[in-house]
């Protein structure tokens, strides 16, 4: 046998251990996310509606998605979930690296065990359950007892106490406000974990050259830490267009339908409802857009780090 | 068995291999659920709100069932109160087929919807002596001629008025809101009238009582929705000049729901209050209320021509239709619908009975209210709409009635809207007669 043989013996080896070795993690994947998005894709072809047994269940085509994209409070709801995901991101992203810079230029000024407490300090609000946190904000917001009204009366910003849930655009100010506190700690860790990566050197070697502290930002820290930042905002965004929880506790989707996510609609469609084929419909649209979205971020990601080298 | 197998579980620890450790822990667990599934043979499950005080009372009439009938023992699984997280439970459980609970607590408009998908044991072959109870109620369990559920106590919507700074319950919309108006300003209270407006089923409910008042209806003759009638708009509008015109109602009450209604009403802050009955002893104990001895009850109001109502609600009990015990839950119905048991509960819980004869009885004049007053209130009950698309009938009512009154649009084509939308589900779902 020659060795060119040999090598390419070895790499077809390679080859079939590597895909026995692939195996468990896609059956498992097929398992877990496959068979019910197949699932889900069967229900969206068909009428099947729990409290009107008597329609059957048949098969009707694409006809649950004309009706979803011909239906205004759907529409609508799309428009809010990407209205909070543009507004409440946006925030969290500048918060949170304002505070992993913070975080990042601690260490030489504290001790371990304060950084530590200070970290955690920091990362509470994040590991409290959303609903519970939501309940935190809707005391706040309150329009009979809420602080908020207290102080805002109390330094002259409002005349009187504002009904915040009711009023269909205050109503979204308690609601990005609590999204930013919970996840801006948690914006600001993968962004500090990208700062340590960033080699200490290169900030050396620009304060010999005289670079200030606003050029060295945009030179080095903000080149260098885009990656981080591309990761965390496609975690970030996809999490806040899955928006369920917070404005489930805080107004309901309400007043009306004023604070409405894809989420909450899909919601009430499926277990309120009842509409399994119509609910199943719209999880099949959110899910196609995050999807989408998903691959953008990726090839937008792969490229970044390649021209980067 | 259990016992013996973790002991040598715990036993072992350190002596043996962990593999054979992890064995027994699993062998123990499948040796529990057997145990389990074994006494499964006479327990049965009950599905209520068992939180509280609610709780005590409902122990307490199932330990008479478990004295009565000593093969059976009952397990209550305790639900959420609030009626749409009840019902999404509900749905979990019965659309998956699971056999318990054999017995569950429904709100009154959750019957029809149940009884459509297939999941409630019909209840005519026990010959159930329904001709005893509030046929309001009963109606409202029946589903294309065919009995669901029995009802378990009754709720009303009713008008509860400071008798210390009214002469007497305001008969017309109109006289309240003048009255509401006047005592308000001249005892200097922050609220007139307070009412549950959040966007949730108490807004409809109190919604289907100003429409009635107004002489309006919600389905026509055909079965169309016709909320979107003059009436409907002058109910709807009426609410709204509540808040925005006379400002007797607080912005607040369009996120309150029942117990921030009370609150305000029972810390003395507000003339009149749209509530059920559950208020009542509540109001009335002096301990913790301020309104104590100062407060009655009446009908809502409504104009000339045009008669008061009181939306009917309340809890239903029926049977899972998978269940494994049917004569066993019907002998449960049996018993927390019966006279004494219903008396019990008027007795503990303030909560009205659902059979009419009792009302009568001199043991109900023990509770707070003047019996001739509920009385009253219940011979003016009417049901919501019965129909298995009661819930999203009401939620695209919902949403439209709190969109004109959060001032998002005016109350006509909110309401226009509304039925707009009703009437093409009903269409839709083959409901509609004609």
């Amino acid at each position: 046998m020659t060795p060119a043989a040999t090598v390419t013996a070895d790499r077809a080896r390679d080859a079939r251990l590597a895909r026995r070795l692939l195996f468990p993690a896609l059956a498992a994947i097929t398992v877990i996310v496959g068979v019910p998005l197949a699932w889900m894709l069967w229900e969206s072809l068909h009428l099947h509606d729990l409290r009107m047994p008597w329609l059957g269940r048949p098969f009707i085509g694409l006809e649950n998605y004309r009706e979803a994209i011909h239906d205004p409070r759907f529409v609508v709801a799309v428009m809010h979930t990407l209205f909070f995901v543009a507004v409440s991101v946006t925030l969290e992203l500048a918060g949170g690296l304002a505070l992993a810079l913070t975080m990042h230029r601690v260490p030489y000024v504290v001790s371990g065990f304060s950084r530590t407490l200070l970290r955690v300090l920091i990362l509470l609000p994040w590991a409290i359950p959303t609903a519970a946190s939501a309940l935190i904000w809707r005391f706040l917001f309150d329009g009979q007892a809420g602080v908020v009204n207290e102080i805002l009366v109390g330094l002259h910003v409002i005349a009187g106490p504002r009904v915040w849930l009711v009023d269909p655009t205050l109503a979204w100010i308690p609601i990005i406000a609590a999204d930013v506190w919970k996840t801006t700690p948690f914006v600001a860790l993968l962004l500090l974990a990208g700062l340590q990566s960033i080699d200490q050197s290169l900030y050396d070697a620009a304060r010999i050259d005289g670079a200030g502290p606003w050029r060295e930002f945009t030179e080095i820290t903000l080149p260098l830490l885009t990656p981080a930042i591309v990761v965390t905002l496609a975690f970030r965004a996809l999490d806040a267009f899955r928006v369920f929880d917070l404005i489930y506790v805080l107004t309901g989707g309400g007043p009306g339908t004023a604070t409405e996510s894809v989420s909450l609609y899909t919601f009430s469609a499926l277990l309120q409802k009842l509409r399994f084929g119509y609910a199943s419909a719209l999880s099949m649209i959110v899910f196609a857009g995050t999807l989408g979205l998903g691959v953008i971020y990726i090839r937008l990601s792969n490229r970044h780090l390649l021209t980067r080298g | 068995m259990r016992e013996i197998l973790l002991r040598i579980t715990f036993c072992t620890y350190g002596r043996r291999s962990s593999v054979i450790r992890a064995g027994l822990v699993i062998l123990a667990v499948f040796v529990q659920l057997a145990c389990t599934r074994q006494q499964g043979a006479n327990v049965l499950s009950f599905a209520g709100s068992a939180v509280g005080r609610e709780g005590q009372i409902l122990r307490r009439q199932i330990d008479a069932f478990e004295a009565a009938h000593p093969e059976i023992r009952v397990e209550i699984r305790s639900v959420p109160d609030a009626a749409d997280q009840q019902h999404q439970l509900y749905v979990q459980w019965l659309n998956a087929r699971a056999s318990e609970p054999d017995v569950l607590q429904i709100d009154v408009i959750t019957t029809p919807e149940f009884a459509a998908a297939g999941w409630l044991l019909p209840l005519d072959r026990f010959n159930p002596p329904t001709t005893e109870f509030l046929p309001a109620a009963i109606d409202a369990n029946r589903w294309r001629h065919t009995l669901y559920a029995m009802p378990w106590f009754v709720d009303v919507g009713m008008l509860y008025w400071r008798s210390d700074l009214l002469d007497a319950a305001p008969a017309t919309f109109d006289e309240m809101a003048a009255a509401v108006s006047r005592a308000q300003r001249e005892h200097g209270l922050p609220f007139g009238f307070v009412w549950t407006g959040a966007r949730y089923e108490g807004l409809v409910t109190v919604f289907l009582e100003y429409l009635h008042g107004f002489g309006g209806q919600f389905l026509g003759p055909s079965g169309r929705v016709t909320v979107d009638s003059e009436a409907g708009v002058r109910a709807l509008t009426a609410l709204s000049d509540s808040i925005y015109r006379d400002r007797t109602s607080p912005p607040d009450v369009l996120a309150w729901q029942e117990e921030q209604t009370r609150f305000a009403f029972q810390s003395g802050r507000a003339v009149v209050m749209r509530n059920w009955p559950y208020a009542y002893p509540l109001l009335a104990d002096p301990a913790s209320s301020r309104v104590a001895g100062k407060f009655a009850i009446g009908l809502m109001p409504h104009v000339a021509g045009a008669a008061a109502v009181a939306t009917l609600g309340g809890q239903q009990l029926a049977i899972n239709v998978h269940t494994r015990h049917p004569d066993e839950a019907y002998a449960l119905i049996e018993h927390l619908t019966s006279s004494g048991q219903m008396l019990e509960r008027v007795r503990l819980a303030g909560e009205y009975p659902a059979r009419t004869a009792l009302y009568d009885r001199p043991e109900f004049s023990d509770m707070g209210a003047p019996p001739d007053q509920i009385r009253r209130i219940i011979e003016h009950a009417v049901p919501r709409p019965v129909t298995p698309v009661y819930a999203e009938l009401s939620e695209l009512l919902q949403v439209q009635l709190h969109r004109a009154l959060t001032r998002q649009e005016e109350p006509a084509s909110a309401l226009h809207e509304a039925a707009r939308a009703m009437n093409a589900l009903l269409a839709r779902a083959g409901l509609l007669s004609s």
